[in-house]
């Protein structure tokens, strides 16, 4: 009449462990995808600055093309910052496994290398501009966050209104020794910091105008 | 992995394991909800009815037990605590009239309803005793539905369902609901030998198992989670009855709520307190009752920590992004802030909620009057769930602090 059934709470623990089984699995699945899908982004990218790269030491070379130069760089920037943005969204996403991660330290070095490369077309070539968004990728402080937020937007403004223009985020706390050794060179050591070519550094939050006076 | 992740995908472990238990339980069982006994034997039996300023309503309460359809129904023992209005008054006159009616009062005022319940015990001698709120009244049929339960005589108490009386504000709605789905759950638990209180408004015990439960502990703010606790920790049973409804006034404004709900978690920690060696012994109470008790506060707890965290986060930041867009003069809102791509954690949150709610509908559709299906608009419902539940752990909280400081008031 009064019978137990007690078995229900090895029933429900064997339930609740399927749900996160499949759940978990099916997490890291989405995760492994989406690394997968920004990893094929990443190899074009690296095609595409190699070739960059190239070009450039070609017009150094061989006396500079300069259109050609601040054509392709346009491009790749612009290529890398979209595929920044698609990153930044499955890295917000991304909870279980940490290939996000080592994909944008990867990111972060290939960066590194567009800055170098039109920091060196821009003493060839002044026809263009590079903007270098220097960025704490695990900041916790709060007001820091705050900050970053908003000089994305403004730096996103500069962007939008000048065809002639090369924006590079770059995180800076990814440990990699030639951004490091770059940024000491420059003497650029708090952040957020951007830099306008090789003139001008900023550290605290401007308006999109007051940058674009330092630009060419 | 983050230490927040972790935390969380603890959280909802351990949501799904109770949900996941209620659920299976009410699927293999739902055809028993509803069940009661014809009793073996008419035993007889002794209702105890504490009375403290209840003069409104202890004439409604005695004349419903009157009604009751229990022929083993002895005494009717209805004990005035030293009421300062005439509830003394009301009570002689129906000892008067009705012989079962015995009226009785404390010498002073003990201020705990366990002390009016001691007192009056000493008069019962019956095979079952029961104990009722002076401002509840029990249906018909209430207590012959619950009777049958001793047929078994492992079972030491079993309890009633209590629906709100005459809800009309909404903190009475929505208590109605609550209180439905209070029962609804504790029937579930009733099933796993695992409940863990006997209400107030109407509990039966069997009198060899209170008496070996040592009667109720005076000193606890929630007496009846105490005996409950005691009468399991001694392997008697307790069951719950769906059919025997008994109505009982609740709490009408916040504050007088407020004050209800820090007793009764004031309460139920010094029974923690009390039985905190017995965790892991004593069958169900330390196997689950004690450990479902503690960890539902810690997950109370431990969802408001995430709300707070995450609230308090986006608010401070889009503050701050707000007074910095405004002096760099760039937009306020940007499209950015707007872009989805919800983890496997959101979705783990999106399915215990959708399971929560689920369970929430379907208790109170065991629970309905008037012969509707829900009985409540989906608004209360959504309130209930949005709103209401949440007040939990922050009075949880404050409970626990008002417990380190030794409250003990009724």
């Amino acid at each position: 009449m009064l019978k137990s059934r007690k078995h229900v709470f090895w029933e429900a623990l064997i339930i609740t462990i399927a749900i996160f089984v499949i759940g978990l699995f099916l997490g890291m699945m989405v995760e492994t995808g989406r690394s997968s899908e920004i990893n094929d982004f990443y190899m074009q990218s690296e095609v595409n600055l190699i070739d960059a790269m190239a070009l450039s030491q070609i017009s150094n070379e061989k006396g500079a093309d300069c259109e050609t130069l601040r054509q392709r760089n346009i491009e790749f920037a612009d290529k890398i910052y979209e595929e920044a943005k698609l990153l930044e969204l499955y890295e917000g996403s991304g909870k279980l496994t940490g290939s996000m991660e080592v994909l944008h330290r990867k990111y972060d070095l290939l960066r590194t290398l567009a800055w170098i490369s039109n920091l060196n077309a821009l003493e060839e070539c002044d026809n263009y501009n590079v903007i270098t968004y220097l960025y704490e990728y695990e900041a916790e402080d709060t007001t820091k966050r705050a900050t970053q937020s908003v000089w994305s937007r403004i730096l996103l403004d500069v962007k939008h209104g000048d065809e002639n223009l090369v924006l590079i985020p770059i995180a800076v706390d990814q440990d990699l020794t030639s951004l490091d050794v770059l940024l000491e060179e420059m003497g650029i050591t708090s952040f957020p910091a951007v830099a306008v070519n090789k003139e001008k550094v900023f550290y605290e939050l401007e308006t999109a105008e007051q940058i674009k006076e330092f630009l060419d | 992995m983050e230490w927040l992740t972790v935390v969380y995908l603890a959280y909802t472990f351990f949501g799904f394991y109770f949900l996941s238990i209620y659920i299976l339980t009410y699927l293999q069982n739902r055809k028993h909800l509803n069940e009661s006994f014809v009793p073996d034997k008419v035993r007889t039996l002794s209702i105890i009815v504490p009375c403290y300023n209840e003069a409104d309503s202890i004439g409604k309460n005695i004349e419903a037990f009157l009604r009751s359809d229990y022929k083993g129904l002895k005494r009717l023992i209805v004990v005035d605590d030293c009421s300062s209005d005439n509830s003394y008054e009301i009570i002689k006159k129906y000892a008067k009239k009705y012989p079962r009616v015995i009226a009785l009062r404390t010498p002073k005022n003990t201020g705990k309803a366990a002390g009016a319940k001691n007192f009056g015990i000493k008069y019962a001698n019956t095979e079952l005793i029961g104990f009722s709120d002076a401002d509840s009244i029990p249906n018909r049929n209430a207590i012959s539905k619950m009777v049958g339960f001793f047929n078994d005589p492992k079972v030491g108490g079993a309890t009633s369902r209590v629906f709100v009386s005459n809800p009309k504000n909404f903190l009475e709605r929505i208590q109605a609901i609550e209180y439905k789905i209070i029962a609804f759950t504790r029937k579930l638990l009733g099933f796993l030998d695992s409940i863990y209180v006997t209400t107030g408004p109407l509990s039966i015990y069997r009198k060899e198992a209170f008496d070996d439960a040592g009667g109720f502990d005076e000193n606890n703010l929630t007496e009846d989670i105490e005996l409950t606790w005691h009468l399991v920790s001694k392997g008697w049973k307790v069951k719950m009855t769906i059919p025997a409804i008994i109505r009982s006034g609740v709490p009408r404004t916040i504050k007088t709520w407020f004050h209800q709900r820090i007793r009764w978690n004031v309460g139920g920690m010094q029974t923690v307190a009390k039985y905190r060696k017995k965790i892991a012994k004593c069958g169900m109470l330390g196997l689950f009752i004690m450990p479902f008790f503690t960890l539902s506060w810690i997950l109370g707890l431990t969802g408001l920590g995430f709300l707070v965290y995450r609230i308090v986060g986006y608010v401070s930041t889009k503050y701050l992004i707000a007074k910095y867009s405004v002096s760099a003069q760039v937009a306020v809102l940007s499209m950015d802030g707007f872009a989805l791509s919800p983890s496997i954690l959101f979705f783990f949150g999106v399915l215990l909620f959708s399971l929560g709610l689920a369970y929430t509908v379907v208790a109170i559709s065991h629970s309905k009057e008037k012969g509707l299906i829900i009985g409540y608009s989906v608004l209360d419902i959504f309130i209930y769930s949005f709103f209401y539940l949440i007040m939990y752990p922050p009075l949880l909280i404050i409970s626990f602090f008002k417990y380190l400081r030794g409250y003990n008031t009724w």
